[in-house]
């Protein structure tokens, strides 16, 4: 499935999920079917390939989604391939560079802000749960470790 | 993975022999020193912050004439305004090494002097090296070369393998980059695209482009063919010339016929770039010795890091001159060879687990990228 498609599928996923599973207010009163499941995977996975496009500086999404996450032209997997050295099953933690007690969320702006000199994006956005989405599915079957620095 | 762990045992023992290391006469010792020059008071450091520590691999050869060479590489050049950080730290390490004192006798450049393989930023990274007075040899690495097939980078630097000997040292210069399999023609890909596939480091659609060729194999072992067995031999490659991590090319595909043909020789070391980080390995008689680069650090891959390897220190990822440098490599009176990493922050070793590249990494697991395997984008947003 093509990705311009998914990356902004949210209301329609959410359409498609009213429709397979009836009103929020009925979820999880019936059994889930293999086509619901399905859904909810594609839904998550179309999140996973967005984040992937802006992890690995994709200009064409970052216009899309009206963000900047570089001027330097680095992007983020030049320090972290294959979403390494993220450490998502970390969080939340004391960051030592940030100085405060913090969220992957926040170390992601972090990132944009200094190494890569671009600019902050909205915590709650579009892009920011993609990036999310992607560093957690890259990092999946690792411990989760909360805290550890 | 447990499956990769056996063939990897299987062939270290085949390789490795009964008994087989690298000649006795090589001692490895490992020492923190402040850089002479800064003791010296030269280089006009105002803080401690600016002090930098070096940390030196000593390997020992038998008795040579003495001389000095230095290593860059991986400076990965954007245009002047793009990313003037890399401009920075390219510049930093050419003036270090023209500076140094006794001269150097020669600078080998690694290669990715560029990031997207343009001619503005080959020929910028040109322009830096100038700056080194003394003869510079070069070898390439893939950001140089798959925007238009190398040819920019041999007009301006020849031959991408090469040998010369030197005061009793038979020096190689392999061409690990330009064998890449075409990935590109049946997709129609623009250049622009190649370059950029090649670029990405964790990427899906260049594979296994690091190799050195079946040509450049029979090359290797013709030109060793008239040299003593126990004469000292190094080797530049742009990758690692054994099996680190191939997802990320930390090696070379043929890794195993290299072996082969250096195997006869009791003094071989393999210098390298690409890896960004500092690694030390041992297969049979050959050791590798990986190099910092200047723009910034890779991290350790998530297996395969050599046993033998002393990990580098976490860098600070808001310090662009941390866990970055270049190497002064020195052969001495007493016929060693200091390997200096020159790493511009503080110490190179990490000293515990906590401060360690390769420990920080305990509970990790990690897996390919999806967006560059769907047809027919590759990657790109469209």
């Amino acid at each position: 499935m093509r990705v311009r498609r998914a990356v902004f599928i949210a209301a329609g996923a959410a359409a498609v999920l009213v429709l397979l599973i009836g009103t929020p207010a009925q979820a999880h009163k019936e059994k889930h079917t293999p086509e619901q499941v399905k859904v909810f995977q594609e839904v998550f996975m179309e999140q996973v390939r967005a984040g992937d496009l802006l992890f690995h500086g994709d200009e064409a999404i970052q216009k899309k989604l009206k963000v900047q996450l570089s001027r330097t032209g680095m992007a983020c997997a030049m320090c972290h391939p294959f979403a390494s050295d993220n450490h998502p099953h970390e969080f939340p933690k004391f960051q030592e560079q940030i100085g405060k007690f913090a969220t992957l969320r926040d170390m992601i702006n972090w990132c944009i802000e200094k190494p890569n000199e671009g600019v902050r994006i909205d915590p709650d956005s579009d892009a920011m749960k993609a990036l999310e989405a992607y560093i957690y599915w890259s990092n999946r079957g690792s411990k989760l470790d909360p805290g550890r620095h | 993975m447990a499956q990769d762990e056996r063939e990897r045992s299987e062939l270290h023992q085949v390789l490795q022999g009964a008994g087989e290391r690298p000649d006795r006469s090589l001692g490895i010792t490992r020492r923190t020193f402040l850089h002479r020059s800064l003791l010296a008071g030269a280089g006009g450091a105002a803080s401690f912050g600016w002090f930098p520590l070096i940390n030196t691999l000593d390997l020992s050869f038998g008795a040579l004439a003495p001389f000095r060479f230095a290593w860059i590489s991986d400076t990965h050049l954007y245009p002047r305004d793009v990313n003037t950080r890399f401009v920075d730290k390219a510049t930093r390490a050419v003036k270090e090494a023209q500076a140094m004192n006794p001269p150097v006798d020669f600078l080998i450049f690694g290669g990715d002097l560029a990031q997207l393989g343009s001619p503005v930023e080959l020929d910028l990274g040109n322009e830096i090296l100038k700056d080194v007075k003394a003869r510079k040899v070069f070898i390439p690495g893939e950001h140089d070369w798959y925007l238009d097939m190398g040819q920019k980078w041999m007009q301006l630097f020849g031959q991408p393998n090469w040998t010369f000997d030197h005061k009793g040292v038979r020096f190689i210069g392999l061409d690990t980059v330009s064998r890449g399999p075409d990935y590109w023609t049946v997709k129609k890909m623009t250049a622009e695209e190649r370059m950029g596939h090649m670029a990405t480091l964790d990427g899906s659609v260049a594979g296994a482009w690091a190799g050195v060729g079946r040509d450049q194999l029979e090359w290797l072992d013709r030109t060793l063919a008239s040299w003593a067995k126990d004469k000292p031999v190094v080797v530049f490659s742009h990758n690692p010339l054994y099996e680190y991590y191939p997802p990320w090319n930390f090696w070379v595909r043929d890794w195993r016929e290299v072996q082969e043909i250096l195997r006869p020789f009791s003094s071989v070391t393999n210098v390298h770039g690409h890896t960004h980080q500092v690694l030390y390995n041992e297969i049979g008689k050959l050791r590798s010795i990986g190099m910092l680069a200047t723009s910034w650090p890779w991290p350790y891959a998530p297996e395969g890091v050599p046993a033998l390897t002393k990990c580098m220190v976490r860098a600070d990822p808001g310090d662009p001159f941390d866990g970055v440098g270049w190497s002064r490599l020195t052969f001495n009176a007493q016929g060693k060879v200091d390997n200096e990493y020159v790493m511009w922050r503080k110490d190179v070793f990490a000293e515990t687990p906590t401060d360690s590249g390769c420990g920080d990494n305990a509970n990790q697991v990690l897996h390919p990228r999806v967006a560059d395997q769907m047809w027919p984008s590759y990657g790109a947003f469209r």
